[in-house]
This record gives structure tokens, sequence and C-alpha cells, in this order.
């Protein structure tokens, strides 16, 4: 400390000596970095990076267990293979549950990211009872766990119970809205939305939280000016919230997807084999999982190029 | 006379009919309107999910103080007949609960710290000690975010088992510290979001003041940078403590070191056989234990169990952050 201090004195003493001061903080800046990313790079290459080559190699090995060892065989692609044309579980197969996590994570998308902006934009506006109500809605992030989720067997149990009790509904709404005389498609759509609506927020509670934490990021000389010139604050959700969030729908849409396929059957399946000791296989498939995420994420990033999502709206 | 009245009452009410229809006051009482009827709907629609999310909850909570032989009696709705902890002391005897409890929460607690140490540190570098090639090593974090964690764990058992930290917690401690624990490419992230909203003026006037940059870090921006922690410190204990997966691939969790996912799932699985080895099977009379929907129940109860602590933890920490979302706001 005090070397430095004294260091800083002279700069003010003598200014040709202050580039001289400048320089040094900036390689002392050098170090720093290194310092402070040093456990990250040791972590990234010991925990990460050897055991992701690994794991890619053994996706082309059979490997069985032997006492204290390993022994590998080469098989090529016969894992890739396998994983795709032959592998059933009691239920369901890979392939099958892969193409369903797909399909169902590009529907859920949209839904989920228009849902958690909204809710984020309602949760930014001032209203009495506001801090309560935002305490609410981060509790299913909380109690999201897949242990809790095992030990409710997906709330059966308890609907076991209370249908035996003669309330399993607390409203029948399928029946109210069929009596309005809605086509069956329709309502089995919304019904299907409200019974997932639980999963939907479970999901939507760290898209929500960042959502809002950019939406207060917003310059707010931006809504103050366009208050003046009598804007409407649908106007101004659509000229001014919207453009500056869009950088973040990008990170939204990457957790969400992650996310999604994280907590998927087919990350089930994966963790089963990898169980029962089938580490190629498991390995394999593993590896298509990583290549459908990133063929996802790719092709939503020329997406959002092509309209213009995500850059900076305003140069900040 | 008559006529005179009859004129000054017409007049008057034309009169007020005109200032009623004026515009600007037809245009202040339609805002007004519309003021008002948007906040219902607001609250409406907030209390409706609200409800939506807190339902499950107070419904097993309720369910949980029933006396175990009115598990399915009709009669009994919402509010128990006779009021009972024997469930909740069945479950926790099956869960080992207090040890389990104990434990889960020293690995939540050692592990968020060292993520907290580990995250910050690297998103403090990305932000705010920019270098040549530091946005590639960014991208070398997205990596981690994306490529599931069973892609890993083979090699990293192996890892862990040459190191003999196999059935320790230290193998998820070692995790946690090197940045590579439970989404630390998420708070890693999140950092760097939020170092890099913050005034370059904070930085610039330490240099100034003659503060070395370590100085600089742990004095000015960290403590500036409240809101990120208290977001990635709850996120980093509550994955902690739900983790299943970690846990299990190294071997966590073991008869001297219970911990509470491991011990729920293990009694999910077979209910029956967690309350025998128990011992609990002797509190109640066999009716009870051979009705599926009183094992069924005692699962729910554990997993209401093992969600109520967090739940207690975050009913003290929800305001720091909620704040902080809002402090977070200077992200940019």
């Amino acid at each position: 400390m005090m070397k430095i201090r004294k260091k800083d004195n002279s700069a003010y003493s003598k200014p040709d000596q202050k580039r001289r001061l400048e320089l040094s903080y900036k390689n002392q800046k050098r170090v720093w970095a290194a310092i402070f990313l040093a456990p990250w790079v040791i972590g990234f290459v010991t925990l990460f990076l050897v055991p992701l080559i690994q794991s890619f190699l053994y996706s082309f090995y059979q490997l069985t267990p032997q006492v204290g060892q390993i022994t590998q065989t080469f098989i090529g692609f016969d894992n890739y293979v396998y994983a795709f044309n032959t592998h059933v579980t009691q239920t369901s197969s890979f392939k099958v549950e892969l193409l369903n996590t797909t399909g169902d994570s590009l529907i859920n998308l949209p839904v989920l990211l228009i849902f958690s902006l909204f809710i984020a934009v309602l949760l930014n506006m001032k209203f009495r009872g506001r801090a309560a109500i935002r305490a609410i809605f981060f509790i299913p992030v909380i109690l999201n766990s897949a242990a809790v989720a095992t030990a409710l067997g997906g709330g059966e149990a308890i609907a076991a119970i209370l249908e035996q009790s003669g309330i399993d509904k607390i409203f029948d709404l399928e029946f109210y809205l069929m009596q309005t005389g809605m086509t069956p498609i329709l309502v089995t759509f919304i019904v299907g939305l409200i019974t997932r609506i639980y999963d939907i927020l479970a999901l939507a509670g760290v898209p929500i939280l960042l959502f809002l934490a950019s939406i207060q990021s917003v310059p707010k000389h931006l809504y103050e000016a366009a208050k003046i010139e009598g804007a409407t604050s649908y106007e101004m959700f659509w000229l001014i919230t919207l453009p500056n969030v869009s950088p973040h729908i990008v990170t939204v849409t990457v957790y969400a997807l992650v996310d999604t396929f994280l907590t998927s059957p087919v990350s089930g399946i994966i963790s089963d084999e990898l169980n029962r000791q089938q580490w190629g296989l498991s390995s394999a498939m593993a590896w298509i999982y990583v290549g459908t995420i990133l063929v996802m994420l790719g092709s939503l990033a020329v997406l959002a190029k092509g309209l213009k999502i995500g850059g900076s709206h305003y140069e900040n | 006379m008559k006529i005179n009245i009859y004129d000054r009452v017409r007049a008057s009410v034309q009169g007020y009919i005109e200032k009623v229809t004026e515009p600007r006051v037809m245009h202040r009482r339609n805002r007004k309107i519309k003021e008002i009827s948007g906040a219902v709907l607001r609250y409406v629609f907030l209390i409706g999910l609200c409800f939506v999310i807190l339902f499950p909850t107070i419904q097993q909570i309720l369910m949980a103080l029933r006396a175990p032989q009115d598990v399915n009696n009709p009669a009994v709705v919402w509010i128990p007949e006779n009021w009972s902890i024997l469930n909740i002391e069945l479950s926790m005897m099956v869960l080992d609960y207090w040890d389990a409890l104990l434990n889960t929460f020293k690995l939540s607690f050692v592990a968020m710290i060292l993520q907290l140490a580990s995250t910050a540190l690297a998103g403090y570098a990305f932000s705010r000690l920019r270098f040549k090639g530091s946005n590639i090593l960014f991208i070398l974090v997205i990596l981690t975010i994306v490529i599931p964690p069973q892609a890993l764990s083979l090699a990293q058992y192996l890892y862990f088992r040459d190191l003999k930290l196999i059935g320790k917690e230290g193998a998820i401690y070692l995790m946690s510290g090197l940045g590579m624990g439970i989404r630390s490419g998420i708070f890693i992230y999140i950092f760097r979001q939020f170092f890099r909203g913050l005034p370059k003026e904070l930085e610039e006037s330490a240099m100034i003041d003659g503060a070395s940059v370590f100085r600089t870090f742990w004095n000015v921006m960290l403590p500036n940078a409240r809101g990120a922690m208290v977001t990635v410190g709850l996120f980093a204990f509550v994955w902690q403590w739900n983790d299943a997966y970690f846990v299990k691939i190294f071997e966590v969790s073991t008869a001297s070191f219970p911990l509470l996912t491991m011990r729920l799932i293990n009694a999910a699985e077979n209910v029956y056989a967690a309350l025998f080895y128990a011992g609990a099977l002797n509190l109640v009379g066999q009716d009870i234990w051979e009705n599926p929907l009183f094992l069924a129940l005692i699962s729910n109860v554990s997993a209401l169990l093992m969600m109520l602590p967090l739940l207690f933890m975050y009913l003290f920490v929800q305001k720091g952050f909620v704040e902080s979302i809002e402090r977070t706001g200077i992200v940019g």
C-alpha cells in the first residue's frame, strides 16, 4: 500500500511520470487477471476439458468394468447407431424422447419467453404488495428439485387421496369450457396450458429474474422523455422496453433451452445408462444431446441475426 | 315564476352535461377508469398465479398434519379432523432428519461460499481485467453451460477416484472451488454482466487514490456488487441443496454422512422398506401401513420436510433477494 501511495504522489508532482504509472497499472491488471482466473482455468482444464475429450473418446469404445480397471474395445460409431436405432427403455426410447424434447422445447421456448417477459413487466410496475408477490414468484425456483419431484411422483399420490375425498379438481374447467361451445381442440389446448402452468412457472423463475434485472437497467430518462412527449405505456413498452431488453432475450433463450434439456427425460435416460455402467453408450448419448443443443442454438443464433434481435438497440 | 325555475334547472343541467362531456374531463375520467381497471386486472392475474404457486404447498402441509388413520377419510377435505404430527415424526425417522439436515446445510453452505469466491473472481476478470483472448475464454464459459454434466461424469469420477475423493464431500468442494460446480458458468455470466454495469468512474477514482487492483476489487467493486452476490449465493445454495446428481455420482451421501436429497430419493423408491429399516412400522398399526395411500403420504411429507427449511430460510433472505434484483438493475 505504502509503496503505491508514494508512487502516486510522485505522479502528481511530475506529470511525465504519470504515463509510466498507467502502464504499470495496466500490467498490474494483467497479473491480477491471471490470478483471478487461475482457479477457473485450472478447473476448466482438469475438470472440464480433459473429461470432455475423454468422454468423446469413450463414445467410440465399448467399456466394460473389470476388477480395479476398465477394459476398452474400439467399436467405432456402434454406440451412436445403437442409441438411435435399438435403444429402448421400459416405456420409451432414447430417440423418441430426444425428438419429443426437441419438439417440446421449440414450442415451449416462445411461450416461456413471452410469459416471463410479461410477468417481469408486471412485477416491475409499482403497486401495493409488490415485494410479497415477487417473493412468492421465486418460490418455484427454490422448490424445483428432482428429488422432491420423485418423492411427489408428480403429485399423483396427493391427487389420488383427494380423488377419494371427492375433490380432485377445484372446478372442472374442461366441463365448463365445453359447455360454452368451444371446439374440443381449443379446449384441450387451454386446459393443457393451465394444467402445465405450475411447470411453466417453475421454468420461468430464472428467466423472469433475468428479464426483471434487464428491464431495470433501461435508462430511466428514456421513459421520462417519452412521458413528456405523451407516449402511452403501451408505446413505451414496444419502443423502449422491448428494444432494450432484446439483448437479454438471447441469454434467456440459451438458459431456457439448456434448462429444458437438463430436466428432460433424455437427461434421465443418459443418467440411467451411466448408472448401469453403459459408459460408452451414455457418452455417445450425451454427445448426441450436445449436438442437438448446439444445432438448435446455432439455428436460433442465425435466426436472431436475421431478425436483428440481440444487437444493442442504443449504442451504450 | 314557474317557467323561470324550469328554465334555470334546464340551464344548470345542460351546463352540467356540457361540463361533463367537455373533452378534457372525459379524457381524465377515461384515463382514470383505464388505470383502475388495469390495476384490478393486474391484481387478479398476479394473485391467481400466486395462488397456483402456493396452493400445492398449503395442501401438502394440511395433508401432513392429518392423523394417519384419516388418510382416506372422505369426510376430511381440507382441515384435518384429528390433528397429528405422527406423519412428520415418521418421515423424520425415515430421512434421519436432523443429521441429514445438518449435513446438507453444511455441504450447501461451504459449496456456496466456494462458488461465490471462484465465480466472482472469474466474472470480475472477464468484465474488468480484460486482456487479449479474454473473449475467447469467455466463449469457453458458455460452453461449460451448454455441455450436460452427464458427458463429464465418468471421467470426473475416475479422476476423483485417483484423488481418493469418492464418497467424500471434498469432491463437491473441489468442483465448486474451481468454478466447475453446479451451473457455475451461469454464475460467472451473472457476475460478468453485473461488474460490466458498474460505472467506470468507480474504478478510476480508486486507481487515482492509489488502490491496487485487488483493493479496488475487494473494497470498491465487491461491496457495490451485493445484489449479484445475493442472487448468486441464493441460487448456489438452493441448487446444491436440491442436487441429487453430483451427490449420487460421487457417492457423497453415506450412512455416516446422510444427505437429504439422497435419503429422500431412497425413501421415495420404497417407502415401506424405508419405514421398516427406520423401525417406524411399530408406531402405527398394520391396517395403516398396509394402506398404499399412507405410504404415499409419508413420501410426500418427506419431500415437504426437505423443502420447508429452504422456504423458511427464503423468508429471511427474501427481502435482500428481491431488493437485490432492484440493484442488479445497473446491469448493462
